[in-house]
């Protein structure tokens, strides 16, 4: 990590963060309608989304749902944040979690039976998926000694070949954070699923552009994420990470949505499985 | 006479006396004034003692000489009552008990001058901080609750001023537990805990009431025994019949006798039954043995014993145990709909936890230990306070009728919120602590698995009820419910307490705990990386958090202000929504019918239903206090 003053560091990940999630989110597009034979917008089409959704008029159910995509919004930038100035990796990842419950909370708090049931599924994933997040961190403990993210380089050997099995464990966990097919239970970015938009549903307008900011900062944290995995060279990570990303949207075109007991059951025994037995030999 | 002995008097037998003030004083016209000004009184006690600093004080050994005789008389009392109630377990554990306190009492065993009687060290302070500053507030809420609760009451239930004599005399009972540091005093203030539990769940005189008070009264018991082995050990093996030598010395037996003892207080996997039990008696009664006396008991002692289990093998079956019953514990958590039994189970896994801290003990996890168990008190003590005045408001506490909870009691439905927000949620002290103990179990892979799952788990049933209570039409205004002043001042300081406690969990971390960790581990070795998790955790940055916060809470203060009615639309229910429907879940189907939508909380029964789970898991605990036995003949 560069050492720069924190705070310039926390302005620069506050603020050139979204664009670069806002980048990949239309890559995502373009990728997508490609994959469909389709031409797809243009690649800064989600800025000019969220730019659309902010000078509409605030449309709500209630006041409370404003309050958590608030709180929402900014756990992640500080779980962002924290991460930058390389602080303490396993309470960026509860602030993160606790940012995906705002979510949650705001979507329980409208009295529509299509948020709740995408705010109860979305619980069941964050259920299915944080013990295999928390996991990694251990993992990354071991080799490390450190829980700062700071030490990340300190073994000066790619985390990818102490964590192998952690490693597709991780993507599976992405690609529900993602809301890619197979996952895509609790929202997706097709309208057309049975509780229609599910979590998001009765947010729109400005609040709306607030959750799609949101997961700007949360696909660019997830893609910094695969890069740490060889960060001894930024360029073999980032290309690792291209590469992934490329096959979650392949998997998110050619799979079928299937059940949240599936996805629990799946989570809880071939992912938490994998990451599990990678953890066991590290201790040995 | 010094201040710190008539403090500690003031402490432990003040609540007795103001005890037997309240219940003859006839009638709530002189009842109440004489409550608040004994809980008054105990709170301004505690604070002063804080003040005043750790000490340790010695009795003289002429009156240590009364203590045979105190024990003989609490043993009849629990004999008299199993013959009272015709249960022969009752009969038997007391009988037990008497027998290893006679034959312990005529061990020679020499007082010796230098160990004091009493000990309350920093330890202690905070202890006794947690019960005289939250108990009293829970007494006075009591004032408010108890008035209601004998209208609508039965007959029976009207005994009310035996119900404060012990709701009182428990926080002086508690005091004396805490400060003890004579084996034979703690055995005593430990049965008289019992005692007063027993009585305080059975207040309600019904078949229920009288079931789940006998079963705690033979699980504590059963404790009790284990306890009174432990010092009858300690005395014939030593000759010192004083807590910190039987730590010092660290013989094992004694060292598990007090940690089975420990489990069955803290309603540890497989004694859970008793506390679940314990929610028929009135909400008061919950808040208490939840929060600051009763299940602190145990998890006090457990820390207490921390520097002789540090390093053992059966120090590590320990910290298993108390993982399994955090895991298990949370896991049956979200199969409840009843609130108080939601609590309840949490209340369990956080003992756990504590647990599994106090077992690990490196300085880190000492110091996450301290830190939740102050935290629980203020937080659990808050949620109880919460769900007796919902339950008296709706005359349910069931979660699935608190559905629009927010519209007909708005301010406790917030205080609620932020009650189970702060057991959760950061900045609140409960997330910090639950962070240090990931942190620092992380060489145990079992307890740590166990840790892992089991905060997963947690998260799942506090967000399924914050969900449920807060769900809420829009309300331009909202009308405030009607309770009782003591009720909504009591938890309105607690409030104030959590959010004063968020404040400056991570100054109090540093300068308070962090130092006391650190001069407890002093003459200890431990290895270099305990101490590197200490340093990095001590060394963590909060400004982040507060900075976002301070940028955050005004805006979206503002933008709430800002919407009107006019921003206001019905939510979509794949129909037209009903003109005037009483619930905005009502819609228009086939035939221009009126359909309402009634959306149900996942509790996963066939997953993680309590009976089945129960049935695998108690087996799987007494295993492991087995186990806890045999490591160490090893």
């Amino acid at each position: 990590m560069i050492m720069i003053d924190p705070v310039i560091t926390a302005l620069l990940a506050i603020f050139a963060v979204p664009f670069i999630g806002a980048f990949l989110v239309g890559l995502d597009r373009k990728l997508t309608a490609r994959m469909q034979s389709r031409i797809g917008p243009p690649l800064l089409q989600p800025i000019y989304d969220v730019i659309k959704l902010l000078h509409k008029e605030p449309i709500v159910v209630n006041r409370v749902q404003i309050i958590y995509a608030g709180l929402h919004l900014i756990f992640m930038v500080l779980c962002v944040v924290l991460l930058a100035l390389g602080q303490d990796m396993l309470m960026a990842l509860f602030i993160l979690a606790f940012s995906t419950i705002s979510l949650i909370l705001g979507g329980m708090s409208v009295r529509s039976p299509y948020s709740r049931i995408g705010s109860q599924r979305e619980i069941m994933q964050m259920l299915s998926y944080e013990p295999i997040l928390i996991l990694m961190l251990v993992g990354i403990y071991l080799i490390n000694d450190s829980f700062m993210a700071r030490d990340i380089l300190a073994s000066g050997k790619p985390l990818l070949l102490s964590l192998p099995l952690i490693f597709p464990a991780f993507l599976m966990v992405m690609a529900i954070k993602l809301q890619k097919s197979p996952f895509d239970f609790s929202t997706s970015h097709h309208g057309h699923q049975e509780i229609i938009k599910g979590i998001t549903l009765e947010y729109s307008g400005p609040f709306l552009a607030i959750l799609e900011i949101t997961h700007w900062y949360e696909i660019f944290l997830l893609f910094f994420i695969i890069t740490m995995f060889w960060a001894t060279s930024i360029p073999v990570g980032l290309l690792i990470a291209a590469v992934c990303f490329f096959c979650e949207i392949l998997l998110d075109n050619i799979m079928a949505r299937l059940t949240w007991p599936w996805m629990l059951r799946f989570m809880w025994t071939v992912a938490l499985g994998l990451a599990v037995t990678n953890v066991l030999w590290l201790y040995i | 006479m010094h201040l710190y002995t008539f403090l500690s008097l003031l402490l432990i037998f003040g609540p007795l006396i103001f005890g037997l003030l309240v219940m003859l004083a006839p009638g709530w016209r002189y009842k109440t004034p004489v409550i608040v000004l004994s809980a008054l009184t105990i709170m301004a006690g505690g604070i002063l003692l804080a003040l005043q600093g750790p000490f340790t004080l010695s009795i003289d050994s002429g009156l240590m000489k009364a203590l045979p005789l105190i024990e003989l008389l609490i043993l009849a009392i629990i004999i008299y009552i199993g013959f009272a109630i015709k249960k022969m377990l009752i009969i038997g554990l007391g009988i037990l008990q008497l027998a290893i306190g006679l034959i312990s009492d005529m061990l020679p065993h020499s007082v010796q001058a230098h160990v004091p009687t009493l000990k309350v060290d920093l330890l202690a302070v905070i202890m006794v901080l947690i019960v005289s500053v939250i108990g009293p507030l829970i007494v006075m809420y009591a004032i408010g609750y108890m008035k209601r609760y004998e209208v609508h009451g039965p007959e029976q239930m009207r005994s009310t001023g035996l119900f404060f004599f012990f709701l009182i005399g428990f926080l002086g009972v508690m005091n004396g537990l805490v400060m003890s540091n004579d084996l034979k005093l703690l055995a005593i203030f430990w049965e008289l805990t019992t005692l007063c539990s027993f009585m305080l769940i059975g207040h309600d005189k019904t078949e229920d009431a009288g079931e789940s008070a006998y079963r705690a009264l033979w699980i504590n018991s059963l404790g009790g025994a284990a306890l009174m082995l432990a010092s009858f050990l300690s005395i014939s093996a030593s000759g010192s019949a004083s807590l910190d030598e039987l730590v010092a010395v660290g013989s094992l037996l004694p060292l598990a006798l007090i940690c089975l003892a420990a489990f069955t207080k803290s309603a540890q996997l497989p004694f859970q039954s008793w506390l679940l039990g314990a929610m028929v008696a009135p909400t008061p009664v919950s808040a208490l043995l939840h929060s600051t006396t009763m299940v602190k008991a145990g998890v006090y002692l457990i820390i207490r014993l921390a520097p002789g289990l540090g390093g053992t093998r059966m120090g590590q079956v320990v910290a298993i145990a108390g993982a399994f019953t955090f895991a298990l514990a949370s896991a049956m958590a979200i199969s409840q709909s009843n609130g108080k039994k939601v609590l309840a189970y949490s209340t369990i896994a956080n003992l756990g936890l504590i647990i599994i801290c106090a077992a690990i003990h490196t300085p880190l996890a000492y110091a996450a230990a301290i830190l939740l168990t102050c935290f629980h008190a203020i937080s659990k003590a808050m949620l109880f306070l919460c769900v007796g005045t919902i339950e008296q408001g709706i005359g349910s506490r069931d979660i699935e009728d608190m559905e629009g909870l927010m519209r007909k009691m708005p301010i406790t439905t917030v205080i609620a919120i932020i009650g189970m927000v702060s057991m959760m949620m950061p900045p609140f002290g409960m997330l910090i602590g639950k962070w240090m103990a990931l942190e620092a179990v992380i060489m145990s892979p079992l307890v740590l698995f166990l840790l892992i799952m089991g905060s997963a788990l947690t998260v799942v049933f506090w967000s399924k009820w914050i969900g449920r209570i807060q769900t809420v039409a829009y309300h331009p205004v909202y009308k405030i419910e009607d309770v009782p002043f003591s009720m909504f001042a009591t938890k309105g300081v607690l409030l104030l307490g959590i959010i004063a406690a968020a404040a400056v969990v991570v100054p109090l971390f540093k300068r308070v705990i962090s130092p006391m960790a650190m001069a407890m581990f002093s003459e200890t070795v431990v290895t270099s990386r305990s101490w590197d998790l200490m340093n990095s955790a001590s060394a963590f940055i909060e400004w982040p958090l507060f900075f976002m916060l301070a940028l955050v809470v005004p805006v979206l203060f503002l933008v709430v202000r800002g919407i009107k009615k006019s921003h206001i639309r019905q939510p979509f229910l794949c129909g037209e929504n009903l003109e005037g429907a009483k619930t905005t879940f009502e819609f228009r189907t086939l035939m221009d019918k009126g359909e309402s939508a009634r959306i149900r909380s996942y509790y996963l029964n066939p997953l993680f239903g309590e009976a089945h789970l129960t049935a695998w898991a108690n087996p799987i605990a007494i295993a492991l206090i087995f186990i806890m036995f045999g490591v160490i003949s090893k």
